[in-house]
């Protein structure tokens, strides 16, 4: 990405204006009420007479053209017909727009030559201006704090530290109503469609230099150019962390001859070697994704395996044990001075302490008491992490009745997370009351806490999260035949 | 020979695919640990190199036009003296001349039977989307059921190829299984560099194979080699 292109992106993904270029009444005018959130200026470009009253409505002055626009514009959404594309593109061009975000679709992504030869002829105008083109085929550019959005269901007014990249329009959209509904905001996103002009290394190269922005999230089905792609993704990580989601599989390419090494080099197993060799992390689903940027947004990094588990009750404690054993992680025995100090006060009585500590009954009625576990925890040398239950299926009832109860054990959670240099995560089940728990959990969240849904989700993210750092750390993973 | 040479022999013969004898002395001609293996035109010379190279040793009939040297009666392993090597060689450019008539023969390649080591496999393909990649494995013939191989892209940090070697199941075998002694998992570490190095600095090696690589408790030793050329230089 030369210079120009950057500084275009870099306009367009932090705009003073933008033009929404061909909305309509039919859509519902959904890119210009997306754009209500926006900061800075908002105009329309609209030829047809007919969407005129519907635009004014909104509150946007209408243009012929683009060329008309009184100020410059940064970013431009473009949803005209595909057969118009160009000529906006031109329009856009002529008038200095740093970047367009593509709405317009049924280019290459046909098959069809029409698709295609105008496809080709977008590539060959933006190309040549040093425009960010962004797409086509994409739903464009979304940052949270200034407002500008392709959704009008995306948050506007604060943001966050997370990037999100897509190849999907769909999963930029949904990638980032779940982060926020998990309250994770982004720093910004883009949905990078058929990625003609921009493609995902360039994008990765900007958010590895992006002030504002600390992990990178993406997308992605197959790279345009695997080997650019494998740069940008070791050099954004190797400052970052990067994390990726990879739908679909590679095209399986053509196996010239029959030797071992070309039966055997089927893509999914590649790419995942290819993210182990750069230390991004790979995450198979939207929801690993999620439990992944939790821990990356509010755990402290630790590269060490033996975790200390604190589980409401026995049947707890053997099934967190066995989801954080099967991850590769460790639950080791505590120090002699940790047991020492549990002796004096845990209540032994349908709980142990050996690690799990089953502290249902030591803790029912004592925050003083859980103060002293987690201390124990932290202090102990055989922990380097601690894993938490709160558990719904006691507590549900408790929080109802007195809710200043679960604000307790958060602010004391919080506390001990800030006082603590281990990792600490919290595990917050599905549970029969789950209007509870659907409030409950981010209030656990808000306080910076990562409260993940199950012990198996929790101990694979924190597996994966615990790989990133050791290899940082140049050291090994861990046991890498885990799966 | 180095891997121009033989890059130019190849070509001047229409062929892709090096004779084994062209691969090994490329990758040796580069610092590779491969069995050392030399050709023989006659029996004469067949017992010479077989009494340089030492006892006992294994006779390959090298052919541009035979791939399959066993399916000819092309191979004789574990030939412990002169006389029989020098049967050897009678009988093994006999059979292939009796397979394959028209056959261009190179003559016989012969080398030291390699003591067994620890059984690996070191692969290189051209993927269409990431260029050159290199893949590590337990080797053997049950390879393809287990899978236990490992892929990484050129070029190979140290670091890439440490975890490589750590990520296979077989790691166990090399790190003393069962009472066996350890091999040298530094010497496997820096083969799988060597052979990343290669391919980077000989983009006309399209695809390269090392099966089997013995490893030992001191050292590592490439038996067989293979190298494809691309359509071009």
């Amino acid at each position: 990405m030369d210079q120009r292109l950057r500084r275009n992106l870099d306009r367009a993904l932090n705009p003073a204006v933008v033009a929404v270029i061909g909305d309509k009444r039919q859509s519902g005018y959904m890119w210009l009420r997306s754009m209500q959130t926006f900061s800075g200026h908002v105009y329309s470009v609209q030829v047809n007479p007919d969407e005129a009253a519907g635009i004014a409505e909104l509150g946007v002055r209408n243009f012929a053209s683009v060329r008309e626009i009184p100020e410059p514009v940064d970013y431009a959404v473009c949803a005209v017909p595909r057969h118009v594309a160009p000529r906006v593109l031109v329009d856009c061009i002529a008038s200095g727009v740093a970047g367009i975000g593509m709405f317009t679709s049924g280019f290459a992504e046909t098959g069809e030559e029409l698709g295609i030869r105008l496809q080709d002829e977008v590539v060959l105008l933006a190309r040549d201006a040093g425009i960010a083109l962004i797409g086509p085929n994409c739903m464009g550019l979304y940052n949270p704090r200034l407002g500008v959005r392709f959704s009008q269901d995306q948050p506007a007014g604060a943001g966050g530290r997370v990037a999100l990249v897509s190849q999907s329009g769909t999963h930029a959209l949904n990638v980032s109503l779940m982060a926020a509904a998990n309250g994770i905001l982004l720093s910004k996103a883009v949905s990078v469609g058929n990625a003609v002009v921009l493609d995902l290394p360039d994008y990765l190269d900007y958010f590895l230099d992006d002030p504002e922005t600390d992990v990178i999230a993406i997308y992605v089905e197959g790279p345009r150019d695997g080997r650019r792609f494998a740069e940008a993704l070791r050099r954004a990580a190797a400052r970052k962390p990067v994390v990726v989601w990879k739908g679909g599989l590679t095209p399986a390419g053509q196996r010239a001859t029959m030797s071992h090494t070309a039966s055997l080099a089927a893509s999914p197993e590649l790419f995942r070697g290819l993210l182990r060799q750069a230390n991004a992390i790979s995450v198979n689903s939207v929801d690993e994704l999620l439990d992944v940027l939790q821990l990356l947004v509010r755990c402290k990094p630790g590269t060490g395996a033996r975790l200390g588990l604190m589980a409401m009750t026995g049947g707890q404690s053997v099934v967190i044990t066995d989801a954080f054993e099967r991850a590769g992680l460790e639950v080791p025995t505590l120090t002699d001075r940790s047991y020492t100090e549990l002796s004096e006060f845990f209540n032994i009585v349908g709980g142990s302490y050996r690690n799990p500590l089953d502290m249902g009954g030591t803790i029912r009625d004592s925050s003083e008491n859980l103060d002293r576990l987690l201390h124990i925890l932290d202090a102990d040398t055989h922990v380097d992490g601690i894993v938490m239950e709160i558990s719904a299926l006691f507590q549900a009832r408790r929080w109802v009745r007195e809710p200043a109860a679960l604000d307790a054990l958060v602010t004391q959670l919080k506390a001990h997370q800030q006082q603590s240099a281990k990792p600490f995560l919290a595990v917050l089940h599905p549970s029969f009351a789950e209007a509870e728990v659907v409030t409950a959990r981010p209030r656990v969240q808000a306080a910076g806490i990562a409260a993940l849904p199950s012990f198996d989700r929790a101990a694979l993210a924190l597996r994966r999260v615990t790989d990133r750092a050791r290899r940082a750390a140049g050291m090994l993973p861990l046991d890498s035949a885990t799966p | 020979m180095t891997l121009a040479i033989a890059i130019a022999r190849a070509r001047s013969e229409g062929r892709h695919l090096l004779t084994e004898v062209e691969a090994k002395d490329a990758l040796a001609a580069a610092d590779l640990p491969v069995v050392t293996t030399r050709l023989a035109s006659t029996a004469d010379e067949a017992a010479a190199i077989a009494r340089d190279v030492g006892y006992p040793v294994v006779c390959k009939i090298t052919s541009p036009d035979i791939v399959h040297k066993s399916d000819v009666g092309g191979v004789r392993v574990a030939l412990a003296d002169e006389a029989a090597v020098r049967r050897a060689f009678d009988e093994i450019l006999a059979a292939a001349q009796a397979a394959v008539p028209d056959a261009r023969i190179h003559g016989v390649a012969v080398q030291r039977m390699a003591p067994a080591g620890v059984e690996l496999i070191v692969g290189v393909t051209t993927d269409p989307q990431f260029g050159p990649v290199i893949m590590f494995g337990t080797g053997g013939v049950l390879v393809e059921l287990f899978r236990d191989v490992a892929f990484r892209v050129v070029p190979l940090a140290p670091r890439d190829a440490r975890e490589m070697v750590h990520e296979i199941r077989g790691v166990k075998l090399l790190q003393g299984f069962r009472g066996q002694p350890a091999c040298d998992v530094a010497a496997v570490e820096r083969l799988l560099c060597q052979v990343s190095d290669f391919v980077e600095a000989n983009p006309q090696v399209r695809e390269l194979d090392l099966n089997p690589v013995f490893a030992y408790p001191e050292g590592v030793t490439a038996v067989d080699a293979r190298i494809v050329l691309s359509e071009e230089d």
